[in-house]
């Protein structure tokens, strides 16, 4: 850029996903510190798919999908792991925990959050017939 | 209940789907420049130059470019810089008679808390973000940051931080915190009175982490940018006085932010979980003080060295001399960084830890008192002989330096356990460190925003009002924070709404608040003259055709983002339509100096010139 000003216009000085990792970010850490279990699932999509994004935009994958399912089994380890450390093994009980444990309903935000990330990048990887 | 989960539900649906159609806008745009942004670029895209950035607001949304961004960290903290400044004008006001009689002590307390955590996360550091992302890349000659992307991500965190610190003063149904910015534990784990178990402290704490992920992720990208960036001729040995301040706040940012990011969760867990960190039972509330100043005390230095980096870099440009001793300012801002993670405890003297480690702690902070020393000397020994051109960018810097002796040995004194079990929490600590965040980063950050005004818009300021700006902010900060001082030594606490204190028939401590309140009005008056000056004149100001408006050039000390400027300004295809101020612009474009030459006699240009060969013998291959 400094060498010759003109040349440097031709970089490319614009990308959209910052803003949005930005905004998922916040919305994650709200939804899931007071458990507003919709505001944590789109929180976290929101981020994990500017992730994938952002990733792909920069060239450090060619396409997001695989990414996005990736981060989204994260999720779901890390969601799991909190529930089920508050509950025995059984739906059952994770039925009842959800009415009255709220680590377990963080918990499963978590892992719906990793499930419907997986999902968009299971289908993305397939339908998509090629790279954005 | 269930109809608040539909009603969210719904929202964040139509949210995700919100951005989704954007984003697919947004690449509709992009498939016409194909170019991925990590991929680089050729010269056969040159014909989409135009198309670089998109205009208007999608430009400032999506933009990675580091000057973009700077000006975004410009624009954010000037605007949080207004709003924490508000607050403190109506605790001020409030603080002119001993009664609560502007608002109640309870909203007295939010707006303490507020306005800390406003001007040193949401000001202080996104105001030296702006200048160190304008400018380190083009003083050591890089292309842009590391990496760009990250930097965007790292500026638009601040905007929901600042909402969700705010949160508490207009969400309905919510109380702001109150917990002052250090947010002592067991008061800010919601126990106690419990005043502060709502969710505004959460929020809160929620902003305050995202701020500081955001810092973090700046830093990462300074250091990465200054080690791998740099042009092939700015080496270690003449890497420049800022970007070296600039490394080393970022070191002591990516140690010491992170553990704030950890102390807040933990509070956080305290607070929601049912955790014991910080719990009497558990942890004590004493670890969450360490936590917290092994934290807060380098962000006095992370504050402090670049400000101090703009004096070094601003001062030699109107003194004609290079800076004196530059490695030993080099050598003084590292020292104060290693040292700035030994002084923590000297904040916890009165809480009854070991008097053994206090003494430790009392003789690490002492010691700081050298390096800063180091600092003072040579930037008064660089104006020794040199040839002083009072501009406004100089004035803020000069003004800076008396601040800094002021604010830096009241911290000697409080460094001194005995002074400091005295003076422990009254206005004396105030007014010691407001020295330093007023004195030292404010005033400097209008330094900067002058010194480089040229560059930022292509014109120039108006002077006069420049110097009225600094003026007033400067008679303003003596009166405010000396007085604070002396309060102090009075025996006001800090952080109350009302006092009532008789001490014979003057009430010496109603006065001194009103002195205070007062210089904070002259402040105020003052910034709002630099709104003026600055929105006016960027707008209407006299065009700068010159690429060295401050005559760099003269004493060798033309540095390379002005050359920049200079090369920008002759490949920019001229717009036009600018002549008609050309008799403007020689009045206004010197406040550099050329009428303060024309001014002066010959003998005393060729006397400094000769101080400045002289000087810059030794340090020529230091300062590019």
């Amino acid at each position: 850029m400094d060498e010759q000003p003109g040349l440097s216009e031709q970089y490319r000085r614009a990308s959209a996903w910052p803003l949005f990792v930005a905004l998922g970010l916040p919305l994650a850490e709200i939804g899931v510190l007071f458990g507003l279990v919709p505001v944590a699932v789109g929180g976290l999509l929101l981020f994990v798919g500017s992730i994938a994004g952002i990733t792909q935009e920069s060239g450090y994958v060619e396409r997001p999908w695989n990414l996005l399912a990736g981060l989204g089994g994260v999720l779901l380890v890390l969601g799991a792991v909190l529930a089920l450390s508050q509950i025995p093994f059984s739906a059952g009980a994770l039925t009842a925990a959800l009415a009255s444990n709220g680590l377990v309903v963080r918990g499963v935000s978590i892992v719906i959050a990793g499930f419907v990330a997986i999902g968009v990048g299971g289908v993305g990887r397939f339908v998509e017939p090629q790279s954005v | 209940m269930a109809n608040e989960q539909i009603a969210l539900t719904l929202l964040m649906g139509v949210l995700l789907v919100a951005v989704t159609a954007f984003l697919t806008r947004i690449e509709d745009w992009r498939s016409y420049t194909p170019l991925a942004g990590g991929g680089g670029g050729t010269a056969e895209e040159s014909g989409y130059a135009r198309e670089e950035k998109p205009g208007g607001l999608i430009r400032w949304l999506t933009t990675v470019d580091h000057k973009d961004i700077g000006m975004l960290y410009g624009t954010y903290a000037l605007a949080t810089f207004t709003i924490g400044g508000l607050m403190v004008m109506i605790m001020r006001t409030e603080l002119l008679d001993p009664a609560a009689t502007l608002i109640e002590s309870t909203t007295y307390n939010g707006l303490l808390t507020s306005h800390g955590i406003t001007m040193l996360f949401l000001f202080g550091t996104p105001i030296i973000a702006a200048f160190s992302n304008y400018f380190i890349p083009l003083i050591i000659g890089a292309d842009d940051m590391a990496f760009p992307r990250i930097n965007a991500i790292a500026f638009w965190l601040l905007p929901p931080g600042a909402l969700l610190i705010w949160a508490g003063f207009f969400v309905p149904g919510l109380m702001p915190a109150q917990t002052a910015w250090t947010m002592y534990t067991p008061l800010s784990a919601g126990v106690g009175a419990g005043t502060q178990s709502g969710a505004g402290v959460d929020l809160m704490l929620l902003g305050l982490h995202l701020t500081g992920v955001s810092a973090t992720m700046g830093a990462i990208n300074f250091i990465a940018t200054i080690f791998t960036e740099r042009a092939e001729d700015c080496t270690w040995a003449n890497l420049d006085i800022f970007s070296w301040t600039i490394l080393t706040q970022s070191g002591l940012i990516l140690f010491a932010f992170p553990l704030l990011g950890s102390a807040i969760v933990m509070l956080l867990l305290d607070r929601n979980l049912g955790t014991t960190f910080f719990a009497v039972e558990g942890g004590s509330p004493i670890l969450w003080q360490h936590l917290f100043w092994f934290f807060g005390h380098p962000e006095v230095y992370i504050l402090f060295l670049p400000p101090a980096g703009l004096i070094s870099l601003i001062l030699p440009k109107f003194s004609g001399r290079k800076l004196f001793g530059f490695k030993f300012v080099v050598y003084s801002t590292l020292a104060i960084g290693v040292l700035s993670f030994g002084v923590w405890a000297h904040h916890m003297f009165t809480t009854g830890i070991d008097p053994r480690i206090r003494g430790s702690f009392m003789a690490v902070s002492l010691a700081i008192a050298i390096p800063s020393a180091v600092k003072v000397f040579n930037w008064i020994t660089t104006m020794w002989n040199g040839k002083v051109r009072l501009t406004a960018p100089m004035l803020f810097s000069v003004g800076t330096i008396s601040n800094f002796i002021i604010g830096g040995i009241t911290g000697v004194f409080l460094a001194a356990i005995p002074v400091d079990l005295v003076l422990h929490d009254t206005y004396y600590v105030v007014g010691h460190f407001h020295y330093i965040v007023m004195g030292v980063l404010g005033f400097m950050s209008f330094a900067g925003l002058y010194y480089w005004f040229p560059i930022f818009t292509g014109r120039m300021y108006q002077r006069t009002l420049a110097k009225w700006h600094f003026w007033l902010t400067f008679v303003g900060t003596q009166l405010t924070f000396f007085a604070m001082l002396l309060l102090g030594y009075l025996g006001m606490p800090r952080r109350y709404a009302t006092y009532d204190f008789s001490i014979g028939p003057v009430e010496p401590v109603t006065a001194l608040h009103q002195v205070a309140t007062l210089g904070a009005f002259l402040i105020a008056i003052g910034f709002v003259i630099h709104v003026w000056n600055f929105v006016q004149s960027w707008s209407e100001g006299p065009i700068i055709e010159d690429g060295d408006p401050w005559n760099l050039r003269e004493t060798n000390q033309y540095t390379r983002e002005w050359q920049w400027h200079h090369r920008r300004m002759q490949t920019t295809i001229a717009d036009g339509g600018e002549g008609d101020e050309e008799g403007e612009e020689s009045r206004f474009a010197t406040d550099g100096g050329e009428v303060d030459d024309a001014d002066g006699d010959g003998a005393d240009d060729a006397n400094i010139d000769t101080d400045a060969d002289d000087s810059s013998a030794d340090t020529d291959t230091v300062e590019n």
